[in-house]
Order: C-alpha cells, then structure tokens, then sequence
C-alpha cells in the first residue's frame, strides 16, 4: 500500500516537473530558428481572420428574417422594413448597410450561421465573452484562448513570428497562452522606436547584441523572435503599402486593422491566425433600423470586407474570415426604440473555401414559445461547432479536444461552412 | 545557420539549470546569506524579490544594516516610517471618495449618456466619440486608482508590504469592468485586501467573502435557494447597462468553484462536484445591499438554503444561516491543502517559477505553527535555503509591474499623479486590476515574455532614460556622474544593475558609446540600453 502510494506520488511529481518545462520552452526553442519560408509553403498557407463584434451584435437585425411576420410584430421602430432587406433565400436577408457584401453571397463566398451561440445562459458581457474567448463556456478558469491552444497544438506553422497575430494594443484572451503570438498596435511603430531611421537601425543592432550575447532562457528566444519579426518588417515597409484592386478601406480601427492583416497576407510571411476587435455593437438605446446606429456600425463593417477581399484578391481562395459575437438580442424592442441582452445571434463566414450562398444552422423560430426563456433566439449551434468546423476542415487542426476541452468536437454537427 | 543550430541546444540545456538547481538547493541548514552569496549580492537579492528592486544607494544601505535586519523591519510594517508615502497619496483624488460616491458618479454618467443618446437620436455614434465631462471624470478616476498602485509600489519605504499587496491582489482578483466592481473595486483594495495583507490568512478570507466586489465579481450576490423569491420587488434592480435583470432563480456556483479551486484548496485539494454545489448551497445569500448604489454586504435570509450540507466530508447540519459559511471559511482557511496552495504560491512568487519542494514545506510548517499567519510564512520562506540557494537567484524574470516599477527606482524617478506610468505598465501586458479571469496575473515568466512586450520594454526603457517617459521626471546626471566612457559603464552596472552587467554588455555599451560625445546623451544612452537589456529583466 504505502509503496504504490510512493510511488504515484513520485510519478505524479515527475509528470509535473516535464509538464512545468516542456510546453512553452520547447515549444518555442522550436521556432528559434526562422528561414524565409519556401515560396510554395507561404502561399497556399490556409488563413483565419476573426473578427469580435465586442458588445452582441443584434443578429437579427444583421441577418434579417423578414419572411416571419412575428419580426414585424416585436420590433415596430427598429425593423429592418421589407422594401429595404436584402434579400438572400427568401426568408432571410441582408441588412442594407451590408450591401457591400451581396456581390460575395451571389459568388458564393458568404454564408451566415444564424442561432448560433453559447450553451452558458450568461447575459453578462464579461462572462459571454470570456467564454467565447477561452472556448470553454461555464469554466471561468481557462487559463488561455482556444485560437491559442490551436497554435500550440498544432506547431507545424511556428516557423514563422507572424504566425498569429492580434490587431491591438494587447493580446486579447482568444490568443493569451504559451504559443507565441504577436499583439500590433501599427505595423509601422513595431520594433525600436527612435526619431531617424539611421538611429533606430543602430538601436535595434545594440540591442540585438546585448539579448544574443546575454540573455538566458525565454528572453532569448522571445528576444530573437522579436528582431526576426522586425528584419521581416523592415523589408515589407509597411509606411509604402498601396491596396490594390482599388480597395478602399474605410476609415477607423476596423479598416486600418484589415488593411495590415492583408498586407501580412500578401507579403507571404506565414500568417495563419489573425484577429481584430469591432466595437459599438451594445444599441440599447435608438438602434436604428435601415438607417442609424446600427446601420453605422455594420456600414463600416461592411465596407471593409468589401475592401479587404478586393485588396486580397486571387489570394482570398486561402482566406476564411469569421466574425463572432458574444451573443445576441432580444426578439422584442426594448422602451428605448433599442434592444437588451439576448442569447443566439448570427455570424458571418466568408472566403474562397467557404461554402456560400446560404444560411446555415437550424433556425428555431421566432415563436414565443420556440424562444429561449421566452425572450431571446434560442441557441441551436453551439459555437464551438463552429469554431471546431472552420480549424478543422480549413486549419487542418488534428487535435480538436486538446482546442476544446471538455467538448466533444463531431463533424456531424459542423454547421457546414467549408466546402468539402 | 550553423550557429543557430548551436545556439538553440545551449538553450534547452540552460533551461534545465534552474530546476537541477532546485533539486540541489534542498537542505544545508547553514545557507543562510552569505556562503555563496556577498553582502552586496544577498541585498540586491533582497531588494529584488521582497521589494520594487533597489534606488540608487539601496544595496550598500542593506549591507550595511545587515540583511536579516533589514527583513525583519520589512516584516513589520506598521514600525517603518512612510511619510513621504502619506504625502503623495493625499494627492490622489479617489481616496476622498467611498464606493458610494463612486457608485452614484458612474450611475450619473450612465444616466447623461444615455439622455445624450436619446437626444442626439439618429447621430447617436457621435456622441459616443465625444465624451461628456462626467465621462471624463470617471475615466480619470479609474485610470488614477491604477496609477496609485504604482506609485505605492515605487515610492513606498514598506516594501514587502506593497508586494503582498499585490500578490493578494491577484490571488483574491477581482475585474475592475465588469459592471459595479468599476466603483466597488477600490473600495475593496483599500479596505479588504491592504488592511490583511500581512495579517492572518483566515481574516484575509472572510473579508473577500464578504466584500461586494467579490460578491460581484463571481456572481454569488445573485445566488438564491432554489425556489425562493424575496419580500420586496427585486426584479426592479437594475445593473450598469444590462437593463431589467430577472428575479435570480436558483444558486449559482461560480463563487463557490472559485473559493475552491484558487482561493483556498487549490484545483487538485480533492474537492469534487458536490463538494462546490454545497458550497454554493452555504452561500446562498450572501449578496449585496443596493449593488447599484455601492451598497455594503448584506445576508438576505429568505434567499438561504437551510437544508443539510456535506463539504469535503464535515456535515453541515441543517436550520443554519449566515454563521455556517463563516464555519466553512474557517475550516478552508485551515484546510492542509490550502496551505499547501497558498504557501506554494508564495514561494512561486518569492523563490522560482517552480517551487522546490523543501521551501513550500516549511512555509506549511510555519503556517501551522502560526495559524496562518502571513508573517511567519514569509519570514520561513525568506530564512530557508532554497530562498538563498545561487540556483535560485536571478531565477525569474520581472513581471511589466516590476520592470516599469523597478525601472523608476533605479533612476531614482519622481512619478506624477498622471495615469501615465500605469499605462506603460498595461501597454507591457498588465493592465492594473483589468484581469478578467479569477486567476489574477500569472507569476511564470512564460506569461510575460513574448516578442512584442521584450521590444515594448526595451522602447519603455530607453524612453525613461532619456527623459521621454511621460509621468515621470527623471534627472539622470544626479545618479550617474560624468566621466569616460569606461567609468559611465561602471557605474551604470554598479548603480543599475547591481553589479550583474556581463561581459557582453559591456562591449556592446563601449561600442555605442564610441560614437556618442554628449554627455548627457552618452549617460541616456548606456542607462536606456542597461534597463532595456537582458539582465535587468532578471530579478
């Protein structure tokens, strides 16, 4: 008894030791070596842009389902009027101010996954996101995001410091965790600061020397990491990009975030994750309908799709963007002509290896008595599905329950947004 | 590329050391300072974990009083003087103001926002680009309260104590942005954690239980017994820009896992399933009296379970109410699984990213001598020999808190009241009291090294050393005196880095100076480089 008990107390110590040592350390002593990579690897590497609507997006205003006559019946003020929608298949259609997008539903590269969303009931921002974010709803101590744990399970593309990279000031949750990943604020500020070229050049050297000749461990591969990343920056010249194809990028975060990530794209330096916030979506309070706040919002968004899949071009065949929210909202207009906290809401796949042209998920209805707690869209995929779907079939992730703990990942319910 | 090759196999074999070292550094009783360590060493050692890292003339003062003194004082606080402290804090603005005036500020600018929207109508995205003054206001509050951490933490003369501060900061988190914890938060710093941070563990624990912005934060105001429904309309409550929220309808478990899993036991304390749905039974209630308005704790009776509990095995006999969940709290607080937790924590912090086994069990024998007082842990911890052990010093690399606030210390810099240097420390990764997840911010290095943030404290480096790191004056001809080249090294590696300048370093630094004939420009160049290099990142 008390020697087998020893004896899993010391292989339980023994497993906890590698475990504290490996992932992060040889994962990333992994990558301490960048060669450009070869032509061929570069360019067919499948991409991932997502894209967070912080604050729910109200889906059923994104994604219309005019052909219900209860959608007309709970929102008098802030429905989207017939005459106005988009219409896709019928029953569904688009928000006018996502007009910019029709052209990609008619060639196929858009689809819409409608009642899609959390298993965990939470209205809370916080939580909703959080849970979004680390990909395990209802476990609130995940230490890291699902785009992350990807990464970390899947090292073929860690050749490369571009590898995932966050559009921001600050790692966002979805890429916290111990593959490297890159946060960039401006693509231009990245590296040494300093007033001339001259100086900043020969500062970016001495300290290149002082990490190469001193630094142990971690800072020594994140240190060579980083200056890696700046040489590769340096020869893309991020201050000359033009897009092309005449893509106009409208202006804010939002386009000046898709106009970087195209560029890494196009300059085939390995890009494979890349992610972005897009805020003001919380309309509480005059939301708008074919025109107004809401339309503000989703005009912009809109308009720089439309422009990022122009400036991508021929390349967008490797491209999958996917936009996701933290959950919807109510079916019914709130007393402030706007809309509260809700469960389900709709998110946009789009690309060349998507399967457009449709809305996808199983649509429960807009009956009081199909809705969730009686109020909301009630949830018929589970992100997860999604999420899974798209690392899968377009990643080629191998691992998904290492992605998705506690989550048991089924094809069978993959929403189907890939092309098979 | 053959060096490459090289170079990443002397990496992995460097990363093994600290733990062989571990592994060595377990008993001789006689390592106490000194037998591999100088007096100079074991103060820099001293000043780098137990406090922000050494100003100028720190390492000699600690020789000289002697090491053991010097910690001892720093273990009792309340007897060092902190004058200049005092001084300072009185210009900060949010300690003039209770969680209430907080509460009623940020419920007024929700209220003029939204009366802004309503009017502004069809334009409302204007409006939300242009704050109004109350806006203003609370944001300046908000970003104040982090920077009252840093200059704390830089200025203050009890140094251990800030650093507990902040590590009990982080193991009690709380999210400054989740709804009413924007104004309950400083509240909860200034009157749950900074009181108890050199206190009893138990104390420490049922003061967080009890405080609104962990009854918030983790949702257990809201946890009701199944089925009932209070006295007065509650389903009128209102929370910060959620609208009308229903009538809560059952218990809610997040506290509960929590207290659990991080606070107390640990995730592998051998709790299970059922134990937490009790736990969270026991805590039914527990909530909080007008959370809008910044109410203080309240235990709502009807909201109780006053049925049977079973936790971790101790019955909890039925027809109990407020008084069993401070049973439990102290039967957790005393838990040998929590004990081990917390003390393993303490040493991760004050020791190695992975702590040797010998320092965490004496931290738990002093805990149990001492009924969990903090102290005593720590003055086990810091008497042991893994603390002194060579394996060990320099092991861990700066959190961005104590890079920036290290930083500022070494050039002997006079941080303002702008909200400045709390923003290089968020734009280094650490955001002050914006952890959303439970765990507070992680100690391992891994966390906090990664290519964007090494190039960001470089910038943040070499911006304070030449005078350009807004927030903070610095008057660098003070601490480093004119002289050549080979003296301005010198000295840079005595006063900066403590002495731990490598050889590399210094030709690196004698290169770039060659060019440089200002002497001031010289002295900005070598500290900014000093501070952005290798070395200083250690600790």
């Amino acid at each position: 008894m008390s020697i087998s008990r020893r004896v899993f107390v010391k292989s339980g110590g023994l497993a906890l030791v590698s475990f504290g040592l490996d992932p992060l350390f040889l994962a990333r002593a992994a990558f301490t070596s960048y060669e450009p990579l070869p032509p061929h690897a570069a360019c067919c590497r499948p991409v991932l842009v997502c894209l967070f609507q912080r604050g729910a997006v109200d889906g059923l205003n994104m994604i219309v389902p005019h052909g219900d006559p209860i959608y007309y019946q709970e929102r008098p003020r802030i429905a989207v009027p017939e005459k106005d929608v988009l219409d896709l298949d019928g029953y569904f259609g688009l928000h006018p101010g996502l007009a910019a997008l029709k052209p990609l539903w008619e060639a196929k590269t858009l689809a819409a996954i409608h009642a899609i969303g959390s298993p965990d009931a939470t209205r809370s921002h916080f939580d909703a996101q959080d849970y979004m974010e680390s990909g395990t709803p209802g476990m609130k101590a995940t230490p890291d995001g699902w785009l992350n744990r990807y990464c970390q399970h899947d090292r073929e593309h860690q050749d490369t410091p571009f590898r995932a990279v966050a559009f921001g000031p600050q790692l966002p949750r979805i890429l916290a965790g111990t593959a490297p990943s890159l946060a960039i604020d401006d693509l231009q500020a990245f590296g040494l600061r300093a007033p001339q070229p001259a100086a900043r050049d020969r500062l970016t050297r001495a300290f290149e020397e002082l990490y190469a000749g001193s630094a142990t461990g971690l800072l020594s591969t994140s240190s060579r990491e980083a200056f890696d990343a700046v040489q590769m920056l340096k020869r893309l010249d991020p201050g000359q990009y033009r897009p092309a194809n005449g893509a106009d990028y409208p202006r804010g975060r939002l386009g000046k975030a898709l106009l970087e990530i195209a560029q890494l794209i196009k300059a085939d330096i390995g890009l494979q994750v890349a992610f972005a916030d897009v805020t003001g979506w919380d309309t509480h309070v005059n939301q708008g309908a074919t025109e107004g706040q809401l339309a503000g919002r989703l005009g912009e968004l809109g308009e720089a799709l439309a422009a990022f899949t122009r400036d991508v071009g021929e390349r967008m065949r490797d491209v999958v963007v996917l936009t996701m929210s933290e959950f919807g909202r109510t079916v019914r207009e709130n007393g402030s002509s706007g809309t509260d906290h809700g469960h389900a809401t709709a998110m946009l796949v789009l690309g060349g290896p998507v399967n457009g042209g449709r809305v996808l998920g199983k649509w429960p209805g807009l009956d009081p008595a199909q809705r969730f707690e009686g109020r909301d869209v009630a949830v018929t995929t589970d992100f997860r599905d999604l999420f899974a779907e798209l690392l899968a079939r377009h990643l080629g992730a191998r691992d998904l329950s290492a992605v998705f703990p506690g989550f048991v990942a089924n094809c069978e319910r993959f929403p189907g947004a890939i092309r098979g | 590329m053959k060096n490459r090759v090289v170079w990443r196999s002397l990496v992995v074999v460097g990363a093994c050391l600290p733990l062989v070292g571990a592994q060595h550094a377990a008993p001789p009783q006689s390592v106490m300072p000194g037998a591999a360590l100088t007096p100079q060493d074991s103060a820099l050692h001293v000043l780098n974990r137990l406090a922000y890292g050494p100003r100028p003339g720190d390492v000699p003062r600690v020789a000289a009083e002697g090491v053991m003194r010097w910690i001892d004082r720093q273990l009792s606080p309340d007897g060092i003087d902190d004058d200049r402290l005092a001084l300072r804090e009185r210009r900060f603005d949010i300690l003039r103001y209770d969680r209430g005036d907080l509460a009623a500020m940020y419920t007024a600018a929700q209220r003029e926002r939204r009366e802004r929207k309503l009017a502004a109508g069809e334009t409302a995205q204007d409006s939300d680009r242009l704050p109004d003054p109350m806006m203003l206001k609370n944001r300046r509050l908000a970003s104040e309260f982090a920077d009252l951490a840093v200059v704390r933490a830089a200025l203050s003369e009890r140094q251990l104590y800030e650093v507990m501060v902040d590590f009990w900061t982080n193991h009690f988190n709380v999210y400054f942005a989740k709804g009413a914890d924007r104004f309950l938060t400083p509240d909860y710093i200034e009157h749950t954690i900074r009181p108890r941070a050199m206190g009893k563990f138990q104390d420490l624990l049922i003061a967080t239980a009890r405080s609104p912005a962990m009854l918030f934060y983790l949702d257990n105001w809201e946890s009701v017994a199944p089925g009932t429904s209070p006295p007065f309309p509650l389903s009128a409550r209102r929370r910060g820009g959620q609208g009308v929220r229903p009538v809560p309808k059952g218990i809610n478990e997040n506290y509960a896992r929590e207290l659990l899993e991080l606070h107390t036991l640990g995730v592998d304390g051998g709790y299970t399933q059922q134990d937490v749905i009790d736990v969270a039974r026991i805590f039914t209630g527990w909530s909080i009296e007008r959370p809008q308005q910044g109410g203080d704790f309240e235990f709502h009776d009807w909201a109780h379970d006053r049925g049977e509990k079973l936790v971790l095995g101790v019955r909890f006999e039925g027809g109990h109410d407020m008084d069993e969940g401070i049973r439990l709290l102290k039967l957790l607080a005393n838990h040998p699984a929590t004990m081990h937790h917390v003390s393993r924590k303490l040493c991760q912090r004050f020791v190695n990213d992975d702590p040797p086994d010998g320092c965490v069990d004496d931290a738990v024998a002093a805990w149990r001598r001492s009924s969990g007082d903090m102290r005593e842990v720590l003055r086990a911890i810091f008497h042991g020999p893994d603390f002194w052990a060579a394996a060990n010093v320099r092991a861990k690399v700066k959190t961005p808190l104590e890079f920036v606030v290290s930083a500022a210390r070494a050039v002997a810099a006079e941080p303002d009241t702008s909200p400045r240097l709390a923003q290089v420390v968020a734009r280094l990764g650490e955001p002050l009291y914006l952890h959303v997840a439970p765990d507070g911010y992680p100690e391992r290095e891994a966390a906090w090294v990664n290519s964007g943030a090494l190039l960001d404290r470089m910038n943040a480096a070499v911006a304070l050393a030449s005078g350009k790191l807004p927030g903070v004056t610095v008057v660098l001809d003070s601490i480093v005196s004119a002289g050549d080249a080979e003296q301005l090294i010198g000295v840079v590696n005595e006063k900066i880095l403590g002495g731990t300048m490598s050889e590399n370093t210094k030709q690196v630094l004698r290169r770039e100076l060659a060019g440089v004939g200002d002497p001031a420009q010289a002295r900005a160049l070598a500290v900014g480089l000093a501070i952005g290099g290798p070395e200083f990142q250690r600790q």
